[in-house]
């Protein structure tokens, strides 16, 4: 109980939490990160409201950011899904870095392979390779888990870093090595992503991946048996859900869809067309992590991720335009997505208490 | 050979810091898995500071943001009842987020440096000490007594009159610190500059070294210097043996596979039971007092 100019706090013990509430939760929470970084663009020395004015309408401007908006941003609608369909069963996908990785040498080596088929068949068997390494991939983390209850957060993490060497062997001075320095050979011509409405078509693929999977999780028994499985092992047990199959089926299956994301980022945006040097393929892979996010905002609902993640993307995109019209230091657009993190994990308060104002 | 030791026993010490620290966390109940994000913050300001002021003071302040960071997540996950991994995953973006907002732009070596001795690092025998005194602490005395019931079961703990919250933010804070500290160890005694990301993976290995060492300073103790000497192994394997045929990226990797190996191994039949024991039973499971 607190008291403030005739007023009184009180917080009480929210028991149910309706999915309004925590939708308006995390609405709160992302417009109380929009506050916290027009502090830092003050700080910086830019009016915080023409920044962001300049962000957004860079960002969002068809000429201007807004192929890159819809590529970056669908990007991490991959890792957004990859880490919602994992997280449905209560286990933590923080690979999807990895698995975009494997997704990535999926991808290359099956064009570099068949540098000479038609697009109509190579891109389809690009597809299907980056789903598969980052299936195969994500899998190892589900099959420990499932098998031996192996802590999923720290196995990923480091195969995450295994896979950004296995990138780094085969680019830097290995057998994908390319003309430029530190980066692959260019994706020969029929492997490049063919566009439509000025994006890749992995970004519409992207997002009706978020339809399939909501149906999926929503309507079909095997969505159900992870619902359970999230809710309750131990009662998924004895319903015969077995912890093996579900962990093991819900990271394949995040891994697979971060896997797709190896083909979309590369093949889908001419400034690439390979894999760059690392720090850059690195960075790239960084932003993965940001699925998470979108992910627990969103409140693991595949459909709201779409617009989302487009949200997210604008940011990274649109931030460019701090650094060259307002001369702010680079690294303001990860500041952001950092606070908008930090702000959802604080605003979880509200998840669990409400505050009661009372005159008197 | 001897640098070699030297600069792997560097890399023990940062691993041995901030898995101590998340030792006494996660023995009083409060998981964290924000440990990269805390030695990012406390390396990035041991570097500012360190590049202004002098290396021991950025070790100092490295320590006081890990200490605050702890703090946070205490609020977050003792306070706020909110998940443990949740706040500890949110703290660690934004740890990545921040610093690299924050330090980048100060990318480069640093000027200051500590003195050496015999080309070790004097923070080597301060993780010892740390390690040997939390040790003392947890086995030997009342406080260390408090902090395990805490970490058992929370609601018995406060029936018999111990204030489970204040221990938990002690235990973080101190967790948090120690965190700090390693991270501004790693970049003012071991790297000397800072580059984007510069922690590389070394908390979550720390995270992990945690968990195999069932939750006993002594094996942790054993466990950092493997690591430290692998890690450093994967970083200048020539300096032991100038014909290793592996390329370095394979090299790179065997400190990743080798904590999923041991992380394998522990999870067991045979080894599954000790952990079971071991495990601090409130790990984890936020607790509501009413």
């Amino acid at each position: 109980m607190a008291r403030l100019e005739g007023l009184s706090f009180k917080k009480e013990r929210i028991i149910v939490l309706t999915g309004g509430r925590a939708v308006k939760i995390s609405a709160l929470s992302v417009a109380f990160s929009f506050l916290v970084f027009s502090l830092f663009l003050y700080l910086e020395g830019a009016n915080p409201v023409e920044a962001y004015l300049n962000i957004f309408s860079f960002a969002l401007a068809p000429e201007l950011g807004l192929p890159a908006t819809l590529h970056r941003g669908l990007f991490m609608l991959f890792s957004a899904l990859a880490f919602i369909v994992v997280y449905r069963a209560g286990i933590w996908n923080v690979g999807m870095e990895g698995q975009f990785y494997l997704g990535t040498i999926g991808a290359f080596a099956v064009a570099f392979a068949f540098p000479n088929l038609p697009s109509p068949v190579l891109i389809p068997m690009m597809l299907a390779s980056a789903a598969l390494f980052g299936a195969g991939y994500g899998a190892i983390t589900g099959f420990l888990k499932g098998k031996l209850d192996v802590n999923e957060v720290v196995v990923a993490l480091m195969l995450n870093n295994i896979a950004f060497w296995l990138v780094y062997l085969l680019t830097v001075g290995g057998p994908w090595a390319g003309s430029i320095a530190s980066s692959s050979r260019p994706l020969p011509e029929p492997a490049r992503a063919p566009r439509i409405w000025e994006t890749p078509f992995t970004s519409l693929l992207a997002a009706a991946l978020a339809v399939i999977l909501y149906i999926f999780l929503k309507y079909t028994p095997l969505g159900y048996q992870i619902k359970v499985y999230g809710g309750n092992p131990n009662v998924a047990r004895h319903v015969g859900i077995s912890s093996l199959k579900v962990s093991v089926l819900v990271m394949a299956l995040g891994g697979a869809i971060s896997g797709l994301a190896g083909y979309h980022m590369w093949a889908g945006d001419a400034a690439f067309y390979l894999i760059p040097r690392p720090e850059a393929y690195k960075a790239v892979g960084d932003m993965t992590y940001w699925g998470i996010i979108i992910g627990l905002i969103c409140l693991l609902n595949p459909l709201a991720s779409i617009p989302t993640s487009i949200f997210i993307g604008a940011i990274t995109v649109g931030s460019t335009v701090l650094v060259r019209r307002f001369r702010l230091p680079f690294g303001l657009d990860i500041l952001f997505l950092g606070i908008i993190t930090i702000s959802f994990v604080a605003f979880q308060f509200f998840y669990n208490y409400r505050i009661k104002m009372r005159r008197g | 050979m001897w640098p070699f030791i030297a600069r792997s026993l560097e890399i023990s010490t940062i691993l041995l810091l901030a898995a101590i620290g998340e030792l006494l966390d996660e023995r009083s109940g409060v998981l964290n898995v924000g440990i990269e994000g805390i030695m990012l913050l406390g390396a990035a300001a041991g570097f500012i500071v360190g590049d202004a002021v002098g290396g021991f003071v950025g070790l100092l302040v490295g320590a006081a943001v890990g200490g605050l960071i702890g703090f946070l997540h205490g609020v977050f996950s003792i306070s706020l009842k909110v998940d443990q991994v949740v706040s500890g995953m949110g703290i660690w973006l934004f740890a990545m987020g921040f610093v690299t907002y924050w330090a980048d732009r100060y990318s480069g070596p640093l000027d200051t440096k500590i003195p050496k001795i015999y080309d070790l690092s004097p923070m080597f025998p301060i993780a010892l000490l740390t390690v040997f005194l939390i040790w003392f602490v947890l086995a030997k005395t009342h406080i260390g007594l408090k902090i395990r019931a805490v970490g058992e079961n929370p609601f018995a703990a406060e029936v018999s009159g111990v204030d489970f919250i204040k221990i938990r933010y002690l235990c973080v804070v101190v967790g948090g610190a120690l965190g700090g500290l390693a991270g501004a160890s790693l970049i003012i005694s071991y790297l000397g500059a800072w580059s984007h990301l510069p922690t590389k993976g070394l908390g979550w290995v720390a995270l992990a070294l945690v968990m195999f060492s069932l939750w006993r300073p002594l094996i942790l103790l054993g466990g950092s210097l493997l690591f430290g000497f692998l890690w450093q192994l994967a970083i200048s394997p020539e300096t032991i043996y100038a014909g290793i045929p592996a390329p370095l990226p394979v090299l790179r990797m065997i400190p990743f596979i080798m904590t999923i190996l041991f992380l394998v191994v522990i999870s067991t039949e045979t080894f599954r039971k000790k952990w079971a024991l071991a495990k601090p039973e409130s790990l984890g499971i936020p607790f509501f007092k009413e």
